[in-house]
């Protein structure tokens, strides 16, 4: 229980290195450790995806991984989705279509959407609603996320159409 | 003539909330977010047992683990706190079971704090916790209404007769004559299982108790921080001014979060006792145990009709399956219950009767919707059935049984008095929403391919702004109704509301900045609400809960506002040398009609009114821009709608998918449609939850097999439909800006209306749905019994 680790991470680009106990999620080491308090824990047994993050652009649970097993590795929280002060599209679009209430599902929402929206620029609504799925929202109803996933989809497309003319 | 530009430049338009930026950067701060200096965790140990005598408790090897402060139990809690309140008793001569914040002898549902452990850290206050060592004597279990009720039931208090709690009837005019005399008589026993408000981020507080100034400083996540301060003071013997209770964003609360828990206690204790902030945050698992259960009820009801569907009776008997003590708010949902179960029809004879029973579950308590999604349930489930009895279409029998709007305020027969409606008017918008959206063609296309397609509907009251702070003492809650407001304009012509009520997701600072800006002819920008901390903020009565916080919030607002902005146009009159009934204002600028160039801002008023009075401020004027404004309502709000639900069943498996949902609603006056209809979505989820999914099952030991995300089935965006709303505008006309409270509108709709569809889409089979949630093994059942009960010729189910 005492032996404790150095891990090593990047998170947003920013190195981090903290002493830590085996046990300790990768939840708790950007929370606790890190002071990234933006990742939440809705239940820390893998079902709620309030704690989604990417880990190598890949979206994970951070509550279910353990500090120890990612040192080394790239992590994006919800915080490096744009600068302090600046909302990115997708922020921006969750906004306008009143895709958060509370707030706190939110920031798992919007990672699992990040890589929903790369790896699918285009979703439907029933892929957006199938992608979300692992993420857990009481307040909203889920119809105005979907909503606000597909508006962003809609305005990077109409971006990259802007850029190409 | 004061003229102003529009004076609703932003109420009633969809404002983007102002709480949105931190929320989506990671920039909010939660409970758990906040770390205080020298804080330390807790952990509370909770009995595995659900019925049983605590023979002894030894602490003495987790208190020895290093990193361990200390370890409090039930007896060591009882000697210093008093019990927790139960603060709603609305039935006389009621047995009340009330607790202390740790069981002292006798633990009375699993789950029930014993113990509890503050160290350096939660991970080390949770190893600690394995330490304790507790001999436990089991006693017989009371798992469900039922065994409870059994002539021989085990008893959960020794020395009670029984496990009733009491019982409170509620008659108008006289239910034995209109029974004899109707034509038709249509009953069901209609079961709502448990479940929660289940917010996603659980409860937690942080206690700091200085020692020296004999002071409380809390951090709690709750909806209700001036009766959490009151309510810490009675059980702690500190005087009210020793609290203060803060508020950090709420990760949501749907009701749950409106209780007070005894972890608020014991968290001030730890940290009594240790001289150190305490954190203490209940993990998932906990929070199925630890935080109030809801819904769970049995409605056996019975309707009274005339042979053209006029309803001339309800009368039945609810039953409130409580837990092994009361919770803070007591009984009071499930007599809501009786008191909402006529819902929006004139019912002349009624006798409603609510029985409060105890077993071995976790204290009942609150859960948006608050008793009435059950009542909802009786008015709606029986006017179906008694719509298929006499053969008459389900939509014009509930027509034919609403008050006219000439008839309001209307008195529905117990306790509430509707204060202004067009059912009928809604019941239509919601038709036509339908017939525009083509779903019996979808239904026929559907049933062409041998699919069961089915159209629910259902019509809900919603009463809120609770309420009449003297009323709400005569039927028996200890606190009041009433809402505080200060708006203050400071001397850069800023304007800062602070308010008692607080922000859970409903988007109340941006409502608040709507009207307060409205009020005082400012832009939106201008505005900064404060909320959530009883040192600041004015007094609220309740909470935030009961549908209050617009209505009573808003009207404070708007009454405040309008003192402020008389006052506002006086002094800019005085400046500008003209008459206070000349001055216009647009957008912070006041001037005099036709001068708009000219003028003076509220920048310039605020440093006459704060910093250079001389010559500018009149002499007969206080200096400073503040008015408070406390509204008491006359009379409660009582919102209504008519929603539709369109499913699909597949009579092999049971299953039922929701494919889409269009809610006709009218809540007054909306201050913001976009936060209106995320209300209502929001609300209609949750109730879809509980009508298909959501549930606490217990087994024989009333252990509970559902305490994770695994088995406690919250839906996803894969169940819940897209949704479509559509709203008439019927103002409140006790509350001035004449907006009603909606926040619960689709938590009473909902259930019911899974109830209605599901029968619709197996309509040839005559089923009747009447136990909530409907899981795919109850509706196999029911499609069972139906199949079975045609093929022998039985009567038709549902008229029991
Ligand atoms: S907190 Fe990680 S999935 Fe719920
Ligand atoms: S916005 Fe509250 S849980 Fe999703």
């Amino acid at each position: 229980m005492s032996t404790r680790t150095t891990v090593r991470l990047t998170v947003n680009g920013r190195a981090y290195e903290s002493d830590c106990e085996p046990r300790l999620t990768l939840a708790d080491f950007l929370r606790r450790n890190c002071g990234l308090t933006g990742t939440h824990l809705g239940c820390e047994h893998g079902v709620c995806g309030a704690c989604t993050v990417l880990i190598d652009g890949a979206s994970a649970r951070a509550c279910l991984t353990l500090a120890v097993q990612v040192d080394g590795v790239e992590i994006t929280t919800v915080e490096g989705l744009a600068p302090p002060g600046e909302l990115n599209t997708l922020q921006q679009c969750f906004r306008e279509h009143h895709g958060l209430q509370c707030g706190f599902c939110t920031p798992g929402v919007l990672m699992c959407a990040t890589e929903l929206l790369k790896e699918n620029p285009n979703p439907t609504a029933a892929e957006v609603r199938r992608g979300i799925s692992g993420n857990l929202c009481r307040c909203t109803g889920y119809d105005a996320i979907v909503r606000s996933v597909l508006a962003a989809a809609e305005a990077a497309h109409e971006n990259s159409q802007e850029s190409v003319s | 003539m004061t003229a102003t530009t529009d004076p609703r430049q932003f109420t009633g338009k969809s404002q983007l909330r102002t709480e949105d930026a931190r929320l989506l950067s990671g920039h909010a701060q939660f409970l758990d977010d906040i770390t205080v200096p020298r804080m330390t965790e807790a952990a509370v140990l909770r009995s595995p047992l659900a019925h049983a005598r605590i023979v002894s408790i030894d602490v003495s090897e987790a208190k020895a683990l290093p990193g361990v402060h200390d370890v409090i139990t039930g007896a060591d809690l009882a000697a210093v706190a008093g019990e927790q309140p139960v603060i709603w008793r609305p039935i006389p001569d009621q047995r009340i079971p009330t607790m202390y914040a740790l069981a002292v002898d006798t633990v009375r549902w699993v789950g029930q704090g014993v113990a509890a452990v503050v160290a350096d850290t939660r991970y080390i206050a949770e190893d600690a916790l394995e330490l304790i060592d507790i001999d436990y004597e089991p006693l017989p279990v009371v798992a469900d209404l039922d065994d409870a009720l059994a002539p021989d039931a085990p008893r959960i208090y020794e020395d009670w007769p029984d496990n009733v709690t009491g019982s409170l009837t509620i008659t108008q005019g006289d239910a034995g004559p209109a029974f004899t005399a109707a034509d038709v008589v249509v009953s069901g026993s209609f079961r709502h299982h448990p479940s929660y408000g289940c917010p996603i981020e659980t409860r937690g507080c942080i206690a700091d108790f200085d020692p020296y100034a004999d002071r409380l400083s809390m951090w709690t996540t709750t909806q209700s921080p001036n009766l959490a301060r009151e309510l810490l003071a009675q059980v702690l013997g500190l005087d009210v001014s020793k609290v203060r209770v803060r508020t950090p964003d709420l990760g949501g609360g749907f009701g749950m979060k409106f209780d007070f828990y005894p972890e608020d206690v014991i968290a001030a204790l730890l940290s009594k006792r240790i001289g150190r902030p305490v954190k203490l945050l209940e993990d998932r698992r906990e929070s199925f145990f630890a935080s109030s259960r809801s819904r769970d009820m049995r409605h056996d009801f019975e309707m009274a009709l005339t042979s053209d569907g006029t309803i001339t009776g309800l009368r039945g008997t609810a039953y409130g399956v409580m837990g092994g003590a009361f919770g803070t708010v007591g009984s009071g949902p499930p007599w809501a219950s009786i008191l909402t179960s006529m819902g929006p029809y004139r019912i002349p004879n009624l006798e409603l009767t609510i029985k409060p029973v105890l077993t071995n579950r976790s204290p009942y308590g609150s859960y948006r919707g608050w008793g009435v999604p059950k009542g909802n349930l009786v008015h709606e489930r029986l006017i179906e059935l008694a719509a298929r009895e006499l053969g008459v279409d389900r939509m014009d029998i509930r027509r034919k049984n609403f008050p006219a709007p000439e008839e309001f305020p209307f008195f529905s027969g117990a306790a509430f008095s509707y204060d202004s409606g067009r059912y009928a008017d809604c019941l239509d918008l919601c038709l036509q929403a339908v017939a525009d959206a083509a779903w019996e063609d979808r239904k026929a296309a559907a049933a062409a391919e041998g699919r069961s397609l089915g159209i629910g509907y259902g019509f809900h009251v919603e009463p809120g702004a609770y309420g009449p702070s003297r009323i709400l003492n005569l039927v028996g809650l200890d606190h009041s109704g009433f809402d505080e407001v200060c708006v203050r304009m400071d001397s850069s012509g800023k304007v800062t509301v602070f308010s008692g009520q607080i922000n859970m997701g409903q988007g109340t600072h941006t409502v608040y900045a709507q009207l307060a800006a409205d009020g005082l002819g400012v832009p939106m920008e201008d505005i900064t609400v404060v909320t959530g901390d009883t040192d600041s903020c004015p007094y609220t009565g309740y909470g935030t809960g009961g549908s209050r916080a617009l209505p009573l919030g808003g009207a404070a607002i708007i009454n405040a506002t309008g003192r402020l902005r008389a006052k506002l146009i006086r002094i800019a009159a005085s400046m500008l040398e003209a008459n206070p009934e000349d001055i216009e204002i647009d957008s912070g600028r006041f001037f005099v009609a036709g001068t708009a160039s000219q003028g003076v801002t509220t920048a310039e008023i605020g440093r006459a009114a704060y910093r250079n009075l001389n010559g500018l401020l009149p002499e007969e004027e206080t200096p400073t821009l503040e008015e408070v404004d406390v509204f008491d309502p006359p009379n409660m709000t009582t919102s209504y709608g008519c929603t539709a639900l369109l499913v699909e069943v597949d009579r092999e498996t049971g299953q039922v998918d929701l494919l889409d949902c269009i809610q006709a609603h009218d809540a007054g006056v909306i201050v913001n449609p976009m936060l209106a209809d995320g209300q209502l979505a929001g609300g209609l989820a949750q109730a879809f939850g509980g009508g298909l999914y959501e549930e606490f099952v217990y087994d024989e030991d009333a252990q509970m097999r559902t305490a994770s995300f695994m088995d406690f089935l919250l839906p996803t965006a894969s169940e819940i439909p897209p949704f479509t709303f559509v709203h008439q505008e019927t103002p409140a006309p006790d509350i001035p800006g004449g907006m009603k409270g909606l926040g619960e509108a689709g938590t009473i709709a909902g259930v019911s209306l899974v109830g209605s569809a599901i029968d619709d889409a197996l309509r040839d089979l005559g089923v009747a749905v009447d136990e909530f949630p409907v899981t795919p093994p109850r509706l196999l059942a029911l499609i069972e019994a139906a199949q079975e009960g045609a093929s022998s010729g039985a009567d038709k189910e549902g008229t029991r």
